[in-house]
């Protein structure tokens, strides 16, 4: 029976591995098509949404049939619950890169090399940082993922200040700078999914949740 | 085994008390019977006289309690009894004493009484005038004794079953205490139970046999991580389950994995889809193969797995370097391309002009001209071959004669050759510096700096210039051609040494280059084991430093 537990509980962890990597692959697509936008990078981002909606759906049966039948308790209860949660981040994030990859061919311009390239790789650095605590169970990996955050707040605040400056100098510009500025939210809400992540990661080590500010 | 011992000590104490007591109570109840038997025939034999000399009143005279006296006639009818009614008494003839005592003289008999709790003892005795005496008292039965003394024995025997508990207990701890203590370590230096030498000498051994074997196992693994330890390649064994049994460390630099991976799932150490994915093809194929990318370099993976049997046991991933392959086999690719195209141009350009010639479409004053176009792509054919002849020279690795080359005047004899072509463009060539000579082919020398100078002119401004300088700094001789051309963007800087590579490639052909020309020059240069140096500023103009060693 505990065997049997063992088992799923590994399953668990590969699973969310797994879902992690999807992750990754689907934000760096996303700033792949940032710079260099094609109908493939579009298709291939799509698969990868689509795999990680069925690895959210495959995670949580296999949590509740773990909490159902296993009853955990202590570090088991923490890392399933955790689990949980880790999975409502993991799909926001590939929802955001897929609706990035959504709005680029529908813009006016293409982005040039500027900060919201660097918000994107930020955003990128900060999945494969969560991912990579989730993995390694690194508690010093998920509080810099925390920290990193403020790196994409400001990345935000500045590409935000560069499209009012853009509006101000060309109003024509307006569809085209509205557009910039989905793509950074959503650059920065991928940020934010990441530090819960890391939050997560966080409680699953040490049982104490961070407190919201 | 202290439970053990002690359980049996207990148990053999328990059972030797029981048996002891019941054999004791056995010998004393058969004791007391004999007592009783006595006393009542003595009883009989004085009431026996008693009656003989005083007859009934005797009897009647007697108290008994603890006994029953009954006098009975020869026919059996009952005459006097202490404890009933004569007359209402049956007949006693049949009776067992009675018979006895009739026909010997004496008799006696020992009957149940109906509750089974006790029984009855009976003497009689044979009086002179044939009528018969009997005596007869009670007797408790074993049981009933038994009963009444369980009691007492009770005490008694949980008394004996504690002491013998405490007893057992110590006693059994002693036996096993040496056990305990015993040194499995270093089985033959213990003192204890002489049976247990065997099994310590057994064990001595097996200790042996195993550090013997561990060692074995031990080298054989230092062994296998030597052999990976120093392989350029990274190694990955996998058991069935996909658990990492081993990485070297060419594996762990490359999926920057740290030494606790060991023991742990591969998708710790790498997690991308495509490995996952080719980890399950090759656990289901045996064989799979996977180029991708890292950090700029081109890696090919290769798995395979391992069975023993039909069964899986695990599986090995190797991990090859392959950029260096990869660019080499890009290169010659592009470079055949590239050959058959430049050498197809001007052949179209020929054969056009000669098919209007043939045709007679080409009007008498303009067929100097069209034959001079073809005499113009034909040489530039010719010099096209010649180049591609001397790379594939320099490729070979031919050797050649080397001797000591002046750079200067090869610098101011090519300055002279080309003094046309830059008065055509209005570039001023100027040669200056020291002489200085370095061990090299002169041709290839020769290639170096006409390549440089023709370029520094071909691909410079009107008005421009061109310095040239051959200086020595330490050892080595470096010659520097400056040009205040169009220079190179940096993008293309790094690329501008490859064959056929061309920086702005709609214009190449009217500078009338073959895009070999730099190349060449590399490959000179490495012949020399010279060093170039590129310094570029678009729209200021090309540095190039060629650092000769000594």
């Amino acid at each position: 029976m505990r065997n049997l537990y063992q088992e799923q509980l590994h399953r668990l962890n590969q699973e969310l591995i797994q879902m992690g990597a999807a992750c990754e692959e689907i934000i760096d697509l996303a700033a792949q098509s940032l710079t260099a936008y094609s109908d493939k990078l579009e298709e291939k981002t799509n698969q990868v949404g689509a795999v990680i909606d069925e690895s959210e759906r495959t995670i949580e049966t296999i949590c509740l049939k773990l909490l159902l039948r296993q009853q955990p308790v202590a570090g088991d209860l923490r890392q399933i619950s955790a689990a949980m949660k880790m999975i409502t981040d993991m799909e926001r994030i590939g929802d955001q890169a897929e609706d990035i990859v959504d709005l680029i061919p529908k813009m006016s311009g293409s982005a040039e090399e500027g900060p919201l390239q660097k918000m994107a790789s930020a955003a990128q650095t900060m999945v494969t940082e969560a991912v990579d605590a989730y993995v390694k169970q690194d508690l010093a990996l998920a509080k810099k993922v925390m920290g990193d955050d403020d790196i994409v707040d400001a990345y935000f605040n500045q590409v935000k200040s560069d499209i009012i400056a853009m509006i101000a100098a060309n109003p024509g510009d307006g569809e085209y700078a509205l557009d910039l500025l989905m793509i950074a939210k959503y650059f920065e809400r991928i940020g934010d999914h990441c530090t819960n992540i890391a939050e997560w990661v966080e409680f699953s080590l040490t049982g104490i949740r961070e407190e919201c500010q | 085994m202290t439970s053990r011992i002690f359980r049996s000590i207990v148990t053999v104490a328990a059972v030797i008390l029981f048996v002891s007591l019941l054999f004791i109570m056995g010998v004393l109840y058969g004791y007391a019977c004999d007592v009783q038997t006595m006393q009542l025939k003595d009883e009989l034999s004085i009431a026996a006289a008693g009656t003989e000399k005083a007859g009934l009143s005797f009897l009647e005279a007697l108290d008994a309690k603890n006994y029953r006296i009954t006098w009975i006639q020869p026919d059996g009818t009952v005459k006097f009894d202490t404890h009933a009614q004569a007359g209402q008494m049956e007949n006693h003839l049949q009776r067992e004493e009675i018979q006895q005592a009739l026909g010997y003289g004496s008799g006696s008999a020992v009957r149940k009484s109906d509750t089974l709790l006790q029984k009855r003892m009976y003497e009689a005795k044979r009086l002179s005038d044939g009528s018969v005496l009997r005596i007869s008292a009670s007797q408790k039965t074993l049981i009933v004794l038994l009963v009444g003394m369980l009691h007492p024995v009770c005490v008694v025997a949980l008394l004996a079953i504690i002491l013998s508990a405490i007893l057992a207990h110590r006693v059994s701890c002693k036996i096993v205490e040496p056990l305990n203590q015993l040194d499995l370590e270093h089985p033959l230096e213990n003192n204890t139970y002489e049976e247990l030498s065997p099994l310590l000498v057994r064990i001595q051994q097996q200790h042996k046999e195993i550090s013997a074997q561990m060692q074995a196992l031990r080298q054989k693994n230092d062994e296998l991580e030597q052999i990976t330890a120093n392989m350029q390649e990274g190694l990955v064994l996998l058991d069935r389950n996909g658990v990492v049994l081993s990485i070297n460390p060419a594996a762990r630099k490359l999926f920057h994995a740290d030494n606790d991976c060991v023991g742990t799932t591969f998708l710790r150490v790498e997690r991308k889809s495509e490995m996952t994915a080719a980890v399950e093809a090759a656990f289901r194929d045996g064989l799979h193969e996977l180029k991708t990318q890292r950090k700029g370099r081109v890696y090919q993976f290769l798995f395979s797995r391992i069975t023993s049997g039909e069964e899986t046991v695990g599986l090995v991933i190797l991990a090859l370097d392959i950029t260096e392959t990869e660019n080499a086999e890009q290169n010659r690719r592009e470079f055949t391309a590239n050959v058959s195209h430049e050498l197809k141009t001007p052949l179209q350009a020929i054969i056009g002009s000669a098919e209007l010639l043939e045709n007679g479409l080409v009007k008498p004053e303009d067929t100097q001209r069209f034959i001079g176009n073809i005499r113009k792509e034909a040489t530039r054919l010719v010099n096209l071959i010649e180049d591609v002849i001397r790379l594939s020279h320099l490729d070979e690795g031919v050797e050649m004669p080397k001797e000591d080359v002046d750079i200067l005047d090869i610098a101011e004899e090519i300055a002279e050759s080309l003094r046309l072509a830059a008065e055509e463009k209005k570039v001023t060539i100027q040669v200056s510096g020291q002489h200085c000579t370095v061990p090299g082919v002169r041709g290839l020398v020769f290639e170096i700096v006409q390549n440089l100078c023709s370029n520094a002119v071909k691909y410079n401004v009107e008005g421009g210039r061109v310095d040239v300088t051959v200086t020595k700094r330490g050892s080595s001789v470096v010659l520097t051609v400056a040009d205040t051309g169009i220079g190179i963007p940096r993008a293309h800087q790094s690329r501008v040494f490859e064959r056929f590579y061309r920086v702005d490639k709609s214009h190449s052909r009217a500078s009338g280059g073959t895009g070999l020309g730099l190349s060449i020059v590399k490959h000179a240069a490495q012949y020399h084991n010279a060093d170039i140096q590129l310094e570029s500023v678009l729209g200021k103009g090309t540095t190039i430093r060629v650092v000769f060693p000594a």
